[in-house]
Parts: structure tokens; C-alpha cells; sequence
């Protein structure tokens, strides 16, 4: 018993072993890749788009931030132009209201019916909602106003993805 | 609520949230106005679209009316149109255009007639046009918010 006493018979198992395993590898590779494609992506979900909004500028009152975005619509892309109603809390945390209304989808304004002062009003239905969203009991609406992801680069406000009220 | 299966839907569901119609009035012609119908044609597109975006709970914005602009009876076709509508409920109508012909047969539509003169968008940057449509909606929306108000009292 020889210390490097490699038989012909072992030295064909191991290349063999080996070539195999390489040429496995190159088959599975892709096809894991194609499997665990999805659970990849999701994760850069939620791109953040820029506004023009400076965060500085943000006060406690809300204000109308517009902010467009390239958007496939069936058969051509389109520039798309979306609205968030942006004010800062006491406590310095932003927050971004979506305009749509949850009743039927008009655009709801801030603080433009003289007889409800400091709401968000959808001139549509007379729906009502109060600063933080929440929709005033009485009103059309059923649910609070969605709300957008926000993020702070270089002074700048970024608007992510609209979530349901209290899910942000 | 625009004229598509999708939103259509959303109307049959809530039929008695949506009380107003609004239907774009666009004449064709060939010759020497073919240029400016053109003009007509895309604004008033852009603008109803965006009218409709604003006001989608309440406004049903329908096919876009066309006639030929020297047709003589362009306003019983629209009149059978408006009759149509007012059977099915809806309480309140109104003609979006840029052609000075409707002004003045304003009186005989008996519905609120929106006049309201071309831009041609085609001279502007992108981002003037875009401002200048908002600058219009927020206006034309007044005219809708002010007729509910009143039928309110």
C-alpha cells in the first residue's frame, strides 16, 4: 500500500464524478435561477419615484406634490402625472396622502369646503376626510385615504408605493 | 368614469352616485380648417380625459360626439343624444367644445354649453402644455362643483 497509488478504475470514477457534477451544475444553475426568479424581484419592488419637492419646504399644512412616472397603459406608454397631498406631523415624520377618494375615485382637495375647514373634501360626493385620512363617519367614503411610501434623499422627497391606510 | 367596459362596470354598480354626463363636441372638416379640427381634436381629448380623472365618482364622460361641421342637422342629432341621456336618470349635461358654431346655438341646447378655445399643443414644451391643461381643468371643474351646489338648495 503505496501512499499515491491511484488504480485506473478509481482515477476514471473521479474525472468522471467530476465532469458529471460540472455539467449538472451548468443544467441546474438556470433553472434555479428561473425558479427563485420571482422571490428576487419582489424585493426591488416599490422603486421610489423623485419629486420636486424640497423636504425642507414641508410644512404641517398639506400640500399638493405632483410627481410623474412612465406608465404602460395597454398599448403605449404614457407619462402619467400623479398627485399626493404631503405634510410634515409635529413630530417631523412626513406624511404622503393619496388624492383619490375611496368612495368612487374623484380627487379630493385640502381644505376646500368653507364649512368644514382643515379636511380633505371630494368636491364629488361631499366625502370628507381628516388630516391624518381618516374618512369622517356620515360621509360617502368607507375607507381612509391610501398612503405612499416616503423616503429622504439630498433634500428631496421620493414617493414610493401607495398602501392602505395604517399598513405604512 | 370613462366609456370602457371596465368603468362602466364601476357605473352599473353605482348608478346613483353618477348624475352628470359630459360629451366632447369635435367637428371634422377637410380643406383649409383641417388643420385647426386637428388642433380641436387633441386638445379637447386631452382636456375631457383630464376632466374625467378629477371628477371620476360623479362625471360620465361619453364617446366623443363628431359631425361634420357643415352638416345642417348636427344639433337634433345631438338633441336625440341628450334625450337618450335624460331618460337614464342623469340630472345634468354638458357640452365640452372649441367650436364657435355651438355658442351660438347655445340657447337651443338647453344644457350647459363649455366653450373654451383651442391651445394648439403642438407649439408647446411638454411641460407648458401639461400646465396649461391643469390651469383649464381647475377651472372647468369650478363650472361643474358650482351646477351640483345649486341643485343642492
Amino acid at each position: 500500500m503505496s501512499k499515491h497509488n491511484v488504480s485506473r478504475r478509481q482515477f476514471l470514477n473521479y474525472t468522471l464524478t467530476g465532469v458529471g457534477g460540472f455539467m449538472a451544475a451548468g443544467m441546474l444553475m438556470p433553472m434555479v435561477r428561473f425558479a427563485i426568479d420571482p422571490v428576487l424581484s419582489a424585493d426591488k419592488g416599490g422603486d421610489y419615484i423623485a419629486t420636486k419637492q424640497k423636504v425642507s419646504e414641508l410644512t404641517t399644512e398639506p400640500t399638493r406634490v405632483d410627481f410623474s412616472f412612465k406608465q404602460v397603459d395597454g398599448w403605449y406608454e404614457s407619462e402619467e402625472t400623479n398627485t399626493a397631498w404631503v405634510y410634515k406631523m409635529e413630530d417631523g415624520n412626513i406624511v404622503a396622502l393619496s388624492p383619490i377618494c375611496k368612495h368612487l375615485g374623484c380627487t379630493v382637495a385640502w381644505n376646500t369646503d368653507k364649512s368644514n375647514p382643515n379636511q380633505f373634501f371630494c368636491p364629488c360626493h361631499y366625502g370628507r376626510y381628516t388630516k391624518d385620512g381618516v374618512n369622517v363617519k356620515g360621509t360617502p367614503p368607507v375607507s381612509p385615504l391610501d398612503v405612499y411610501d416616503t423616503k429622504e434623499k439630498d433634500g428631496i422627497l421620493y414617493l414610493g408605493q401607495l398602501k392602505p391606510h395604517g399598513g405604512a | 368614469m370613462k366609456w370602457t367596459a371596465k368603468d362602466l362596470d364601476m357605473y352599473i354598480q353605482s348608478k346613483e352616485y353618477v348624475d352628470t354626463v359630459l360629451i366632447p363636441l369635435i367637428p371634422i372638416t377637410f380643406g383649409s380648417q383641417i388643420k385647426q379640427t386637428g388642433s380641436m381634436n387633441e386638445f379637447l381629448t386631452i382636456l375631457s380625459s383630464e376632466i374625467e380623472k378629477q371628477m371620476k365618482g360623479r362625471i360620465l364622460l361619453m364617446p366623443t360626439f363628431h359631425y361634420l361641421s357643415d352638416e345642417e342637422d348636427k344639433i337634433d342629432l345631438l338633441k336625440r343624444w341628450t334625450n337618450k341621456v335624460k331618460e337614464n336618470n342623469f340630472k345634468h349635461i354638458f357640452f365640452l367644445t372649441s367650436d364657435i358654431e355651438w355658442k351660438k346655438e347655445e340657447r337651443e341646447l338647453e344644457h350647459n354649453l363649455v366653450w373654451i378655445p383651442a391651445i394648439p399643443l403642438e407649439t408647446l414644451e411638454n411641460n407648458q402644455a401639461r400646465e396649461m391643461i391643469n390651469q383649464q381643468v381647475l377651472q372647468i371643474l369650478d363650472i361643474f362643483t358650482y351646477n351640483w351646489k345649486n341643485e343642492k338648495k
